[in-house]
């Protein structure tokens, strides 16, 4: 009787190996590549909380990066909340009229929804696309042309000079433009239950599900993301390398770890919420 | 009192840029470090202010091994070690004088008004007193790199690192520079660490030179034993020819 043929000769044996070689050094480079990246932006969230309270103070520059945050978001966080506020409202009647036509509670749910949820979550991505990129392209171009190099022999720490000022100012302005901004997509909601589905603005302006626990859990998620923008897209910026292609990637590097921190954030700081507030 | 680099060997990703660089600098010299461009040499002299440091090897600087430090360590040590960089690097969002000022207000504590003051003495010291207020974007080539040789020397170092510190310059200026750092060495006694490619600066005003080669040290000298020597590689890098036993 003939043995069977092997379906693997030994070469095929031997690149199949090399192949699955490739492919776990590959992995493990990946992985390593990540917890390395989780080290160096834990170390810089750590030395921007340092700096924060043990700092230097330069005058002005706080309130220099709170109208650069700020002040230049509010027209745009404005304008997408706005219309954000409008379609959920809309969509919302929409459903509502289909299932039980009765419009009393579309202000009150939607209020709740906006302060616990979709005010600072949708409001911070918004944010992180505008400020996060700003901040990397910044320190990012610093770090190309070495003028954070000539920054350290000038005994001026990047984190304490470049990094703590956004992060003091992205804190205090997040707030504010989520509550600014949250209002306003209350307010275009409003106006759409009002046109669309003849809901009175007394009916809309409900605020009797709303409780403490929606408050805190918005208030805890505005400072968050209020941090976690500066920080992730700071050490995105002070990680380039390369020119201007370098200053490129770290740009879209901050948006996307920014957004993603964002959402993660979200997940956990609304399960912690359910269970510590529970509805 | 000297700089010294004892087998300094320095890798970026798989590519090892210098294996084991070993020289010394003697206080008060103008000391030139020259080679080909991607040998390493802006890559050693930032290894001197911990702006890098090395895979291996020890860097020691006025008797102190001063490569594993601490950047809050470092902070002394970049107060008597400046460095002008390639291309100047003054901070685009400050005025010439706020760039001159900043070290004073960090390294030596000074208030916003006093640090101004002597900002404003500096700039008048390198001609450039009248753009004080002015920022970087609107100075040329030439005048941002008389801001940035006053910002650096605006804390009296012992020693100057300079890296290229005559590239992009028109000949006038370039020659200007030159007369700066030999008359720092001459009348302060400050040790100048230039990189350059500049073939008059090195021999109108180096003392010594090292080549660079490869990731090792080629040749040490002084610029007569450059002329000197019948090693094929110096004489095509210090002739400037495009043939020769180069390899890049």
């Amino acid at each position: 009787m003939s043995a069977a043929p092997s379906s693997a000769s030994p070469a095929s044996l031997a690149a199949s190996s090399k192949g699955n070689d490739g492919l776990a050094a590959m992995l493990g480079a990946g992985v390593l590549a990540a917890v390395r990246s989780a080290a160096e932006l834990y170390s810089v969230f750590a030395r921007t909380l340092y700096y924060t309270f043990r700092g230097r103070r330069e005058r002005g520059a706080v309130v220099r990066q709170m109208y650069e945050i700020g002040n230049r978001s509010v027209v745009f966080l404005s304008v997408t909340m706005g219309c954000i506020g409008m379609i959920l409202v809309y969509q919302a009647g929409l459903q509502t009229k289909r299932v039980v036509p009765d419009f009393t509670l579309i202000g009150a749910t939607y209020l709740e929804l906006l302060v616990r949820d979709l005010a600072a979550s949708i409001g911070s991505l918004m944010l992180a696309t505008r400020v996060g990129a700003g901040i990397a392209a910044e320190i990012g171009s610093m770090v190309v042309t070495e003028q954070v190099d000539a920054l350290r022999m000038c005994a001026a720490d990047p984190i304490d000079y470049l990094l703590v000022p956004r992060f003091k100012a992205s804190m205090i302005m997040t707030v504010v433009l989520i509550v600014w901004s949250g209002t306003v997509a209350f307010v275009a909601g409003g106006i759409t239950a009002w046109v669309a589905f003849d809901v009175p603005a007394r009916t809309f302006w409900n605020i009797s599900l709303l409780d403490w626990g929606d408050l805190i859990t918005g208030f805890v998620k505005c400072l968050a993301y209020g941090a976690t923008i500066p920080i992730v897209s700071g050490h995105a910026g002070l990680s380039t390398f390369g020119g201007s292609e370098g200053v490129g990637w770290a740009t879209t590097r901050a948006v996307v770890n920014s957004s993603l921190a964002i959402i993660m954030l979200n997940l956990f700081i609304s399960a912690t919420a359910f269970v510590v507030f529970p509805k | 009192m000297s700089i010294r680099f004892v087998n300094v060997v320095k890798s970026f990703g798989p590519k090892t840029v210098l294996q084991g660089v070993s020289f010394e600098v003697p206080a008060g010299e103008v000391f030139f470090i020259i080679g080909a461009s991607g040998v390493g040499k802006s890559v050693l002299i930032k290894h001197l202010v911990g702006l890098m440091a090395p895979d291996d090897g020890e860097v020691w600087l006025d008797g102190e091994e001063i490569s594993r430090w601490t950047e809050r360590q470092m902070f002394p040590v970049r107060m008597k070690c400046a460095m002008v960089f390639q291309h100047s690097t003054l901070f685009d969002s400050m005025t010439c004088v706020e760039n001159v000022a900043l070290p004073l207000r960090k390294h030596r504590g000074m208030s916003l008004e006093d640090s101004l003051a002597e900002a404003r003495r500096r700039l008048e010291i390198v001609q450039m007193g009248a753009f004080g207020d002015a920022y970087p974007a609107a100075l040329g080539d030439g005048m941002k790199k008389r801001v940035a040789i006053a910002r650096a020397l605006t804390l009296d170092p012992k020693y100057v690192l300079f890296d290229e510190p005559t590239t992009s310059l028109d000949p006038v200026s370039a020659r200007r520079v030159d007369e700066l750092i030999a008359r720092l060495s001459r009348e302060l006694g400050v040790t100048s660490v230039v990189v350059s490619h500049d073939l008059v600066s090195i021999f109108s005003i180096a003392h010594r030179i090292v080549m660079l080669y490869r990731g090792h040290v080629r040749m040490i000298g002084t610029p007569d034993d450059f002329r000197a020597t019948t090693d094929g590689v110096v004489q095509q890098f210090i002739h400037g020819r495009a043939e020769g036993p180069m390899e890049l």
